[in-house]
C-alpha cells in the first residue's frame, strides 16, 4: 500500500479535476467543499508518505510496472516528500481562503475555477516526483497552463499579463524542450539515474553544455530569475486575489526544484563533475548559478523598494527571494544546500503569507497601495499583527524560519570561500529592511486622522489563513533543527 | 571558417530549425499584434518539434514491431519509437497553449476592442 502514495498524491487531485465539472454540474456550490476536501485528503496522504519515507527509505514507483530505463519512473526521496508536504498544505489553505474572495462574476464557471487549482496542484505535484526530464516539461506546461488561465480568470488588465506570461512561458518551455531534446540527442536517454551512468564519458561535449543551458535559461523563464522575471510581478499583481498565493508561493519554486534535481541529481550525482563541469570558458556550473542568484537576491530586493502597490512590492520580494535560495543551492556544499532547501519551504510559506495578507487588504478594506494602509493600520489588528510576523521572516530575525535559513546559506557561502556570496546575502537583506521600513512606515504613520468608516470584523478563512501561515513561520523557526536535521539525513542529492 | 559553413551546410536541418527557431523569436518580439505573436510562439514550438523529428529520423528504418520472436533483435532495422512519442506529446501541448492563448486573446479583443498591443497600452494608461 505504501509504494502506492506517491502515485495516489497526484491521482487524487487530478481525479478530482477531472470529475468537478460532471459531478458539479447541478450544484455549483458542492465544488468548494469537494476542493476543500480532497486537498484535506491530500495533505493526510502526503504526511504519511513523508513518515513512510522517513522510516523506509525512498519509494521508486514504476509506472504500469516498466521498469526504470524503459519506463518512466518517480522517487519519492525526503526532498521529493518534506516539499509534497508544504505543497498539499499551501494549497489547502489557498483554497480555504479561496472561498469569500473567488472572482463573483464568474458564476456557474465558477466549478472550473477549482478544476483549475486542483490541476495546477495535481502537475506540481507531478513535477516535484518524476525522474525523467521529458515527463518534467509535460508537468511544467500543465501546470503553466493552468496558471494562465486562472491568471487571466480576473479580467481587464490581468488578461494582458496573463498572455504576456503565456508568451514568455511558452518560449521558456520551447528552450527546456530544446535542452532536454539536446541531452536525449547525446546520451539516448531521458531518465535521470540511466543518464548519470552516461555523462562522465562526455564532459567535453558542446551539445551536453548547450543543452544544458538552454535548459537553466528555460527553467530560469519559468522560476523568475532576475533577467528572466519581467513577466512575473504584473501576472502576481492582476491575478485574482484568491489565486496569488497559491501562484506565488508553489510555482516558481517547483520549478526551482526542477533545476536543483538536474543539477545535483543528474549533473553532479557522479563525483567527477561536482566541480568539473564547465559551462562558459572557465566558470563552473554551480558558480553561474550563485553569481545569477546574487545578482537576483539583490536587484528584486531593489526593484521591490521601489513599488507602492501592494502586490507588485511583495512579487518583487519573491524573485529576490528565489535568488537567496539558488545562492543556497549554488555553493555545493551541504550546509548551503540545507539552507537553501530550508529556506524554500520558509519563502513559500512566506509568499503565501505576504499575498494573503494583500488579498485580505484588497478584498475586505479595499487597500491597494501602501499610502492607502494608513487609512486601515490601526483598525485592522490581524493584518497588522501578521505582516509584522512575516516581516520579521522576510527580514531574516531570529525567532522566525528565515533567520535559520539564511544563517545556514552564509555558513556555506563561507565554507566554499564565497564571500560575493555572504555579501550579496547580507545587502538583499538591508534591502528587504528597507522596504519593509517602508511598508510600516505606511501603516504607522500618525497624520492620518481622517474618520474612518467601520470595515467590521474579517471573515473566519481569512483569520485562518493568515494565522496559520504566521504561525507556521515562527514554528518553522523554532523546530528549525530537527527541520534541518531531517533534510540532512534523508533530503541530500548523492555525493554531497 | 570555410570548415564551419560547410559543417552547416552538411547539416541543413540542424540548420532550419536554428532558421525557424529564430524566426518566431522575431516575429515574438517585433510584431505588435497579438495574433502575429501567437504566430511567432507557434514557430518557436514547432522548430523545437522539428529537430526532436530530425534527430531521430532513420533511412530504411521500419516501425518497431518485431518482424519474428524467434530471429536476434536487430536493432538496425527498426525506427526508434521514442522520440515520436515525445514529438506527439510536444505538440499536444504546443497546441493546448495555443488553444489558451487563443482564448485569451478573444477576451482581450472583446474587452478593448482591439489586438493591437500599443492600442491596449493605451486604453490601459
Amino acid at each position: 500500500m505504501s509504494y502506492q502514495l506517491p502515485a495516489i498524491l497526484f491521482l487524487l487531485p487530478l481525479f478530482a479535476a477531472i470529475s468537478m465539472p460532471v459531478v458539479c454540474l447541478k450544484n455549483r456550490h458542492w465544488s468548494h467543499p469537494i476542493s476543500v476536501a480532497i486537498l484535506m485528503a491530500m495533505v493526510l496522504v502526503s504526511i504519511l508518505n513523508l513518515n513512510n519515507v522517513v522510516h523506509h527509505g525512498e519509494i521508486r514507483y514504476m509506472f504500469s510496472g516498466w521498469t526504470a530505463p524503459l519506463g518512466i519512473e518517480w522517487v519519492a526521496d525526503g526532498l521529493a516528500s518534506v516539499i509534497l508536504v508544504l505543497l498539499s498544505g499551501l494549497g489547502l489553505l489557498g483554497v480555504v481562503f479561496t472561498g469569500p474572495t473567488s472572482p463573483k462574476a464568474l458564476g456557474g464557471r465558477i466549478v472550473h475555477y477549482y478544476t483549475l487549482i486542483l490541476l495546477l496542484l495535481s502537475a506540481l505535484t507531478g513535477i516535484v516526483f518524476a525522474r525523467d526530464l521529458f515527463n518534467i516539461f509535460v508537468f511544467l506546461e500543465v501546470a503553466a497552463i493552468a496558471s494562465y488561465a486562472l491568471i487571466g480568470i480576473a479580467g481587464g488588465r490581468a488578461l494582458i499579463s496573463a498572455f504576456r506570461y503565456l508568451i514568455l512561458g511558452t518560449i521558456g518551455a520551447s528552450l527546456y524542450l530544446l535542452g532536454v531534446s539536446y541531452l536525449y540527442a547525446v546520451t539516448g536517454t531521458l531518465n535521470m539515474t540511466d543518464m548519470v551512468d552516461r555523462l562522465p564519458f562526455l564532459l567535453s561535449s558542446k551539445a551536453l553544455v548547450g543543452g544544458l543551458l538552454f535548459m537553466f535559461i528555460g527553467l530560469g523563464i519559468k522560476m523568475a530569475l532576475v533577467p528572466f522575471h519581467s513577466w512575473m510581478p504584473d501576472a502576481y499583481a492582476d491575478a485574482p486575489e484568491s489565486i496569488s498565493p497559491i501562484l506565488a508561493s508553489l510555482v516558481t519554486k517547483v520549478a526551482l526544484l526542477a533545476w536543483v534535481r538536474i543539477v545535483y541529481w543528474v549533473l553532479t550525482a557522479s563525483d567527477v563533475l561536482l566541480q568539473g563541469l564547465i559551462v562558459f570558458y572557465d566558470i563552473p556550473i554551480l558558480r553561474l548559478i550563485a553569481v545569477l542568484g546574487a545578482l537576483a537576491a539583490v536587484i528584486g530586493a531593489a526593484l521591490a523598494l521601489a513599488q507602492r502597490n501592494l502586490k507588485m512590492m511583495f512579487a518583487y520580494g519573491g524573485v529576490s527571494h528565489i535568488g537567496i535560495i539558488l545562492i543556497g543551492i549554488g555553493q555545493g556544499n551541504q550546509t548551503g544546500f540545507v539552507g537553501g532547501v530550508f529556506y524554500l519551504l520558509n519563502d513559500a510559506v512566506m509568499q503565501a503569507a505576504l499575498f494573503y495578507i494583500a488579498g485580505v487588504a484588497i478584498c475586505h478594506y479595499g487597500v491597494r497601495t501602501i499610502d492607502d494602509l494608513a487609512r486601515v493600520g490601526k483598525h485592522a489588528p490581524w493584518l497588522t499583527g501578521c505582516l509584522i510576523i512575516v516581516a520579521l521572516g522576510m527580514i531574516g530575525l531570529p525567532p522566525t524560519g528565515g533567520f535559520f535559513g539564511k544563517w545556514n546559506i552564509i555558513l556555506g557561502a563561507i565554507e566554499a570561500g564565497n564571500y560575493f556570496s555572504v555579501a550579496a546575502v547580507v545587502f538583499s537583506t538591508l534591502l528587504t529592511l528597507a522596504y519593509f521600513v517602508k511598508l510600516f512606515e505606511g501603516i504607522f504613520r500618525q497624520s492620518s486622522t481622517r474618520l474612518d468608516d467601520h470595515f467590521g470584523e474579517i471573515p473566519l478563512s481569512f483569520k485562518l489563513t493568515l494565522g496559520i501561515t504566521s504561525a507556521t513561520i515562527l514554528l518553522l523557526g523554532l523546530f528549525s533543527s530537527p527541520i534541518v536535521e531531517l533534510l540532512l539525513n534523508h533530503a541530500m542529492p548523492p555525493h554531497l | 571558417m570555410v570548415d564551419a559553413f560547410s559543417a552547416v551546410l552538411q547539416r541543413p536541418n540542424f540548420l532550419t530549425v536554428v532558421i525557424i527557431f529564430l524566426w518566431g523569436f522575431y516575429i515574438m518580439v517585433t510584431r505588435y499584434n497579438l495574433i502575429k505573436k501567437l504566430i511567432g510562439m507557434y514557430l518557436v514550438q514547432t522548430s523545437v518539434i522539428f529537430f526532436l523529428v530530425s534527430i531521430s529520423a532513420k533511412k530504411e528504418a521500419t516501425v518497431p514491431v518485431l518482424m519474428s520472436t524467434t530471429d536476434p533483435v536487430q536493432a538496425a532495422i527498426y525506427a526508434n519509437p521514442l522520440p515520436h512519442v515525445l514529438t506527439l506529446t510536444a505538440i499536444v501541448v504546443g497546441v493546448a497553449t495555443l488553444g489558451v492563448g487563443l482564448a485569451l486573446c478573444a477576451a482581450i479583443y472583446r474587452k478593448y476592442g482591439s489586438l493591437d498591443e500599443e492600442e491596449i497600452l493605451e486604453k490601459l494608461e
